[in-house]
């Protein structure tokens, strides 16, 4: 009975958030993303691995249409995101990337203060009295543990906060707007293992209610933080399987030489 | 400096280095200390030089008129009574007519060229823009003459007059014969003159912004205008205010182009279309027709002591601006 309550509940909360199918990119003439189908299941943490230029942070980057912003980048195929194909023309693109929210590699503190970091995101689509957003300011600190060593300073700056610190604040502002999913592009390559320690645990919670898409060249961290786990290698999908089977049982030889380290 | 790139044999780089040096009978790093600490103490010493001549020769219209010559508007060579107020009146109403209609400009063109514009359109536009920062401001003084004069003349100011002539204090500053010279004409040169410099430094400012961080503020769904709003303008307002007062120094000091335009009557009135005086025009026009050791010559310097003032005062007033802004956004 409960194993069955178990596995309905598994095939539920594992449908797809997003479903990317026959995904094609192109930098003008250069073709980076050759055919990608593959599913982000909703409240699991998808980790994409691959070696530098594989295309694995273009497809994230595809993911919220922030290719957009640059001139002779295209996308072809299918992405399904809430039933709409995102990257067909017609998109409200600040509405998606409210939903699809991305962190960065290096921390990117927008110059002004911590309080407002946080609330210049959620201004942008929601109108919160002062005691709204206080409050919002300080349930999304909590949850990426940086309340108690930043509530006596909302008002100083962001810059002056640690390296850990800010790419943390970057994580809070992303969840203060409520997007359904995340996107994180190496968020943790220019932090320390202290730090990176602690985004890995934020994961875990965060998962719980979001999405979570995480570009990583870091093998352990790939094998602790994520559910399903692809690797990508010359900007094809060469393999996509739940963690445990890619670490240990990789069905293609490329994955298996990647992961074990001979090349890449 | 690693030792395998230093002459075999030699124990540490120290002695290799100082080997080279007794080779040539030189410290080479010597002799470029002093050549660039001459040429920075060269900049320091002429502006020092300039400031003194400006003092020194203005000593006798200050000592003659004394504080009377700062507002004092009277310009009279038959009485050889002379006053500061004019002129300094006109400079500065001038480069803000000037600045307020550049500024703007500049600052949507920059925009434009850096957010929106194709980029081989904002490569070719943004050349046009440095082109025209470059053209001499004699073209530009015989542009407003033959060519914004004769519109203001006949058209801008009695249609002006006729719309919002009788309006309490807008009227004011619309009265008086039209004859096209004027502030106003004097100020729209001076914003053509200003607009291709501060919209060069902008444009620079803006698309120097690490790209990551408009891919974040765009990443939480922020318009293009909000992205410049809020992130692109508090990232970059320490250059942009130090553009805006650059623009101001050049439209302050700016004399063929807006001599030619101003009407070079030494007045002081409410009407932005009547014919004014600047500081820079005024001591072009009565130099030459000064004789040395008189009083006018001293006059005339020390108008030039006072421009170099206000372009100080306006530099430092930049400089405090950002200072506490900057430290309000650091703390």
């Amino acid at each position: 009975m409960s194993v069955l309550a178990g596995d309905l509940r598994e095939a539920m909360t594992s449908s797809a958030m997003i479903a990317v199918k026959n995904l094609d990119f192109y930098y003008g003439q250069h073709k980076a993303l050759h055919g990608i189908t593959m599913d982000f299941p909703k409240r699991k943490v998808t980790g994409m691995i691959g070696p530098s230029g594989c295309g694995k942070s273009t497809l994230l980057r595809v993911l919220n249409r922030m290719y957009d912003l640059y001139p002779g980048q295209r996308a072809t195929g299918e992405v399904m995101f809430d039933g709409r194909n995102i990257v067909a023309p017609g998109m409200d693109m600040n509405r998606l990337r409210a939903r699809v929210g991305m962190v960065f590699q290096k921390p990117t503190p927008f110059p002004m203060s911590i309080y407002d970091n946080i609330a210049f995101g959620v201004k942008l689509h929601e109108k919160l009295s002062r005691a709204e957003m206080d409050a919002r300011v300080e349930d999304v600190l909590h949850r990426v543990a940086l309340w108690s060593e930043v509530k006596d300073r909302l008002k100083s700056s962001a810059t002056a906060l640690s390296g850990g610190q800010q790419q943390r604040l970057c994580i809070a502002r992303t969840i203060a707007t409520r997007p359904e999913v995340v996107l994180l592009d190496e968020p943790t390559s220019a932090l320390d293992p202290v730090s990176t320690a602690r985004i890995e645990e934020l994961l875990d919670e965060l998962k719980k209610e979001f999405t979570i898409a995480i570009v990583t060249h870091n093998m352990q961290q790939a094998a602790r933080c994520a559910d399903q786990v692809a690797f990508f290698y010359l900007g094809e999908l060469v393999e996509i399987d739940s963690t445990d089977r890619m670490f240990t049982a990789p069905r293609e030889k490329r994955t298996q030489d990647y992961i074990t380290g001979r090349f890449g | 400096m690693d030792v395998t790139s230093g002459p075999a044999g030699s124990p540490t780089t120290h002695n290799a280095r100082s080997d080279a040096g007794a080779r040539r009978g030189l410290d080479g790093d010597a002799v470029f200390r002093v050549l660039v600490t001459g040429a920075g103490v060269t900049v320091l010493a002429l502006l020092g030089a300039i400031i003194l001549v400006m003092l020194f020769g203005g000593v006798q219209a200050f000592s003659t008129f004394g504080p009377a010559f700062l507002v004092s508007n009277v310009w009279n060579p038959v009485s050889n009574h002379y006053g500061a107020l004019a002129p300094v009146f006109g400079t500065l109403v001038t480069s803000v007519i000037g600045l307020l209609i550049a500024v703007p400009l500049a600052f949507g063109a920059a925009f434009w060229l850096t957010q929106l514009a194709p980029a081989r359109v904002s490569a070719v536009i943004g050349m046009a823009v440095q082109l025209l920062a470059a053209v001499p401001s004699i073209i530009f003084g015989m542009w407003g003459f033959f060519v914004v004069r004769p519109l203001m003349a006949h058209y801008v100011q009695p249609n002006l007059r006729h719309t919002i002539g009788h309006v309490p204090v807008l009227g004011a500053l619309v009265q008086g014969a039209p004859f096209g010279t004027g502030l106003m004409t004097g100020g729209i040169i001076l914003a053509v003159m200003v607009m291709p410099f501060v919209t060069a430094v902008m444009r620079d400012v803006f698309s120097s912004i690490p790209p990551v961080l408009k891919e974040s503020a765009f990443g939480l769904g922020a318009t293009r205008w909000e992205v410049m709003r809020q992130v692109i303008l508090p990232w970059s307002r320490r250059a942009v205010v130090g553009a805006v007062v650059l623009g101001m120094g050049r439209a302050m000091g700016e004399t063929m182009a807006v001599t030619f335009v101003i009407g070079n009557a030494n007045r002081i009135g409410w009407s932005l279309f009547a014919p004014g005086n600047t500081i820079a025009s005024l001591i072009a026009l009565e130099f030459p027709e000064s004789a040395a050791g008189s009083l006018k010559l001293s006059s005339l310097m020390a108008l030039g002591a006072i421009l170099m003032a206000l372009s100080f005062l306006a530099l430092c007033a930049s400089r405090l601006m950002l200072g506490v802004s900057s430290r309000q956004a650091r703390r």
